[in-house]
């Protein structure tokens, strides 16, 4: 595990073969259970489902079609909307605080950071029973509003860490020759900053909205049933059940599981750069 | 966060003084527009995020039989809580499960980020297949490790010729699972922070220590480890906040059963299953004033730095 020192230093073709075997190690850890979930996903019937081996057939789409013969599409929706609300709130509410802190004059900034980590800090259990009391009583249960409103409280900070990230590194100098042209300060954001900042503006929404998608604990407390009304794909796929009870359908969920996977590997292979600047703005400097 | 909101939530008027916040031409000054923009951000965390923690203890001083209020209950239901037997192993699952995990996945993360670090050929396919299991939703890793280590099919007891053995159905080997379950999932994107971190660090300090004669291990001990210490304490807290919040993967994967029901899982059973919100909201209280505790010794041991980076 030499560390590598320049570009100079000569390598040796056992440590390149090293080296890649270990990579290829990475690449195993990281795709082999997806691989997995491929193949199970593909089998019919139970002799197939049941057998441990990978290449044992027959294969088809059979459980595909099951899958949304359980109005699995439904959930799908369901969680579009809600993940797709709180990264449109989140962006918004986000990239205003995010200017301010990291632009702005804004007195007591240290105790605003400050606040925003705690927030950061805080495990979402504690608002369930609190919040399902108020829910229950403002009728916000088994709806998309009552999951998206405190996503986007809690993914507020991580945008606002991110965003702060990306502010602070365009130059100054921009905005202060929007100034001398005679641009008021929110001028000078919506019109040089914030277009300036797209990228990163970006990056977070794609975090955002992965995090809202994924969302498990209020989701299933909060909306447990009913994919017509606001039950979200996580909630759906722990609670698929058989025909026999007790045991879980292997068939369904895996299906389930590749048709909710697919497109967001895509999209993280797709946007991976700015996901990873985004992860690691948020995460180093937050 | 009371005093802030307060000095921020006032109405734009432009600030006296100051040179900064001067108006020019028309529209609001910076000052002034600063207030505007980050009052969004702290009424939505403070009515979402602080009003239900107010709220919570407020509830968790009254008596309830299911749903209906018996009245007022003093400290009776954190005596209660306690002496409650299912409350402490749910906090040693949690503090096990915590420390475990963490462990091993600081130590594959760093593993895989100084591979990667060094890497010349194929980084780029690695940097995508790292993004995989982090984009995967915790549920669905869940489900696919329930599977992988369920006796029908038996994956994992195939490859490892291990019979029948029933990992998700006994005490201590359930909780392995889990833990196995987080590690494959979450080592990659603590690799992901190290890697941002030790690529800050200028190759010109390992070459000087090579010059100087260090070896392998001291060059990694004495440059890496002190230069990536900001990365690596970053890493552990948010790591670990997230491990002493952990839902999914127990609840999905064994039920909480076989000694791996979390805190959250506990709280949440006296939401739905068992109402008592009286009873769950004490629960919620003290798992919440744990998990800021341990979230602000980490703080505390980063010092400045950590808020400060956002500033700068």
């Amino acid at each position: 595990m030499a560390k590598e020192s320049g570009p100079v230093e000569r390598r040796t073709r056992a440590q390149i073969w090293g080296k890649s075997v270990m990579l290829g190690l990475i690449l195993f850890w990281c795709l082999f259970p997806f691989l997995w979930l491929i193949m199970t996903s593909l089998k019919i019937g139970d002799r197939a489902l049941n057998s441990p081996n990978l290449f044992q057939g027959p294969f088809g789409i059979q459980n595909y079609v099951a899958v949304f013969d359980q109005d699995f599409h439904l959930n799908l929706r369901n969680s579009l909307a809600v993940a797709g609300m709180t990264t449109i709130l989140c962006v918004i509410v986000g990239s205003l605080a995010a200017y301010a802190l990291a632009r702005l004059p804004l007195k007591r900034k240290m105790l605003l950071l400050g606040g925003v980590l705690s927030v950061s800090l805080f495990p979402p259990v504690a608002l369930v029973p609190p919040l399902y009391e108020a829910w229950r009583a403002l009728g916000l249960l088994n709806t998309w509003e009552g999951l998206y409103i405190p996503y986007t409280s809690f993914t507020l900070p991580l945008t606002i860490f991110i965003l702060t990230t990306f502010f602070a590194a365009i130059p100054k100098e921009l905005e202060e020759s929007a100034k001398v042209d005679g641009a008021t300060p929110f001028q000078a954001f919506w019109r040089i900053i914030f277009p300036l900042a797209a990228p990163g503006v970006f990056a977070a929404a794609i975090i955002i909205f992965v995090q809202a998608w994924n969302e498990f604990l209020l989701a299933s407390t909060f909306a447990p049933r009913n994919a017509e009304v606001a039950q979200t794909v996580p909630v759906a796929i722990a609670a698929f059940t058989g025909a026999v009870e007790f045991q879980r359908p292997i068939g369904t969920i895996t299906a389930a599981c590749v048709v909710v996977t697919i497109p967001m590997i895509i999209m993280a292979l797709i946007f991976q750069r700015r996901i990873v600047a985004g992860l690691t703005a948020g995460a180093v400097k937050g | 966060m009371t005093e802030v909101s307060e000095e921020t939530s006032t109405s734009p008027a432009p600030a006296p003084g100051r040179s900064r916040g001067r108006r020019r031409g028309s529209g609001l000054s910076e000052v002034a527009l600063a207030r505007v923009f980050v009052t969004p951000a702290i009424l939505l965390m403070a009515l979402v995020a602080l009003f239900p923690v107010v709220y919570a203890a407020v509830l968790s001083m009254q008596d309830y039989t299911r749903r209906t209020h018996q009245g007022f209950a003093g400290f009776d239901n954190y005596v209660q809580a306690l002496g409650d037997g299912r409350f402490w192993d749910s906090l040693v699952f949690t503090f096990v499960f915590t420390v475990t995990s963490v462990a091993f996945e600081f130590v594959i993360g760093l593993g895989f980020a100084l591979l990667m670090n060094q890497a010349f050929r194929g980084r780029g396919i690695t940097r995508a297949a790292i993004l995989v299991p982090w984009v995967i939703p915790t549920v669905i890793a869940a489900q696919m490790w329930f599977f992988m280590f369920n006796v029908t099919p038996g994956f994992i007891n195939t490859v490892f010729g291990l019979g029948n053995f029933n990992w998700l159905g006994q005490g201590g080997w359930a909780a392995f699972a889990v833990v196995f379950a987080d590690v494959w999932k979450t080592s990659p994107f603590v690799a992901l922070l190290l890697l941002a971190g030790l690529q800050t660090i200028p190759g010109e300090l390992y070459e000087s220590a090579r010059v100087d004669g260090a070896s392998m291990f001291q060059r990694f001990w004495l440059v890496t480890l002190p230069l990536l210490k900001p990365a690596i304490l970053v890493a552990l807290l948010f790591r670990t906040v997230e491990a002493l919040r952990v839902y999914d993967l127990p609840q999905v994967m064994t039920g909480g059963a076989f000694g791996t029901e979390s805190l959250s899982i506990l709280v949440q059973q006296y939401v739905v299953q068992t109402p008592d919100p009286g009873y769950g909201a004490a629960l919620s209280t003290l798992t919440f004033i744990l998990v800021l505790g341990v979230g602000m010794i980490f703080v505390k041991m980063l010092g400045k730095e950590l808020v400060l980076g956002g500033e700068q």
